[in-house]
């Protein structure tokens, strides 16, 4: 096996996606480490199924080619068109945010909806 | 910020290990998840009439998880547009882009192309790589260049918006009636009442055709939708 493939490749993606959504305060650069942890999980998807002499599960001829699982695929689109939809409405939340606030800034929002509570 | 304790740190980092290595390892396995698609393979053709077997997974065996896919893209769309909508306060007249002429050829020059592409990835979804949710994203992006060209209020003025947001939903109730459309006959729903055909043929894969038509065409109008209510709140591409 080798070291680099598509899962550890994934798993870095993984960590780095997680470490920029915890560790940064921008809430647009969370939003992208977010799409970076989908995408991580999608090349995580695809090349656990992934086969060397395989092909795209596309049916040209009954002849049976080595053709590789259909069913990750499948699952695989699923999660891109949720991701689609978290993110724009994630990105709708911070543009609201942004409106009111005047910064991108979480720890400030916070600190400033605190300060709200108490009077 | 309250730092956690060390123990759980430890468990988590061993948690995050374990997952890490699990995956790796599933990665050098191959027997057991290549028996279960083989199933796929072998009947999705036959069962189906699709040649593109993602597809005939996702519109016929997993109808129903595309059913609830679709409803999530329907919810964001409509979450978009609730929570911009109610800022009318701070709507501002959309800026008018100085015009430039190579954007402008570009765009006439690659509308048209963009445009057709998206439709043949809809119509041609159960033969090749393709389907509804691609071809309407590729064409609705196809709308985003020409906002960008003409200016997004012109490309919105085109559309009766009141009434395409009606026929959104209309698309939406479409396709749910279609999937229990079968009850009536007293089978079970979201089964595929269209013949397989031949494989290959513009018209085979039963009803694949028509939910990749109707999701195209839902998928365009939301992600126009997306696009000019962004813009519309922000003032500017």
């Amino acid at each position: 096996m080798e070291i680099i493939n598509g899962v550890t490749i994934a798993i870095v993606l993984f960590g780095i996606g997680l470490l920029g959504l915890i560790l940064r305060r921008d809430l647009v650069i969370k939003l992208l480490a977010l799409g970076l942890v989908n995408g991580s999980t999608i090349l995580c998807l695809v090349s656990l199924n992934a086969r060397v002499d395989g092909v795209a599960p596309i049916v040209h001829s009954p002849a049976s080619a080595p053709y590789v699982d259909p069913l990750p695929h499948a699952l695989v689109l699923s999660a891109i068109v949720i991701n689609f939809a978290i993110l724009a409405l994630a990105l709708v939340f911070v543009m609201l945010l942004v409106e009111r606030y005047h910064t991108t800034d979480s720890q400030r929002i916070e600190h400033e909806i605190e300060g709200e509570r108490i009077p | 910020m309250r730092w956690p304790s060390r123990g759980m740190i430890i468990t988590a980092s061993a948690l995050a290990i374990c997952f890490c290595a699990l995956l790796i390892m599933m990665f050098d396995y191959h027997g057991a998840r290549e028996e279960a698609g083989a199933a796929y393979i072998e009947r999705g053709t036959i069962d189906t009439g699709a040649a593109n077997l993602v597809a005939a997974i996702y519109l016929n065996y997993r109808l129903f998880d595309t059913l609830f896919e679709i409803l999530v893209f329907s919810v964001a769309v409509l979450g978009v547009r609730f929570y911009l909508a109610q800022q009318r306060g701070s709507e501002k007249e959309i800026a008018r882009i100085p015009e430039s002429q190579v954007i402008r050829i570009s765009a006439d020059l690659l509308f048209p192309p963009i445009l057709l592409l998206g439709i043949y990835l809809v119509l041609f979804g159960h033969l090749s790589p393709g389907g509804g949710f691609s071809g309407g994203t590729v064409a609705g992006t196809g709308l985003l260049l020409c906002a960008v060209a003409l200016g997004a209020d012109v490309v919105a003025r085109r559309f009766h918006e009141a009434a395409l947001e009606r026929f959104e939903w209309g698309v939406l109730l479409a396709i749910l009636l279609l999937a229990l459309f079968p009850v009536v006959l007293r089978r079970l729903p979201l089964t595929d009442l269209l013949s397989p055909g031949r494989v290959g043929n513009m018209v085979s894969g039963g009803s694949i055709l028509i939910y990749n038509v109707l999701i195209g065409v839902k998928v365009f109008i939301g992600t126009w939708v997306i696009i000019h209510y962004f813009v519309r709140h922000r003032g500017e591409i």
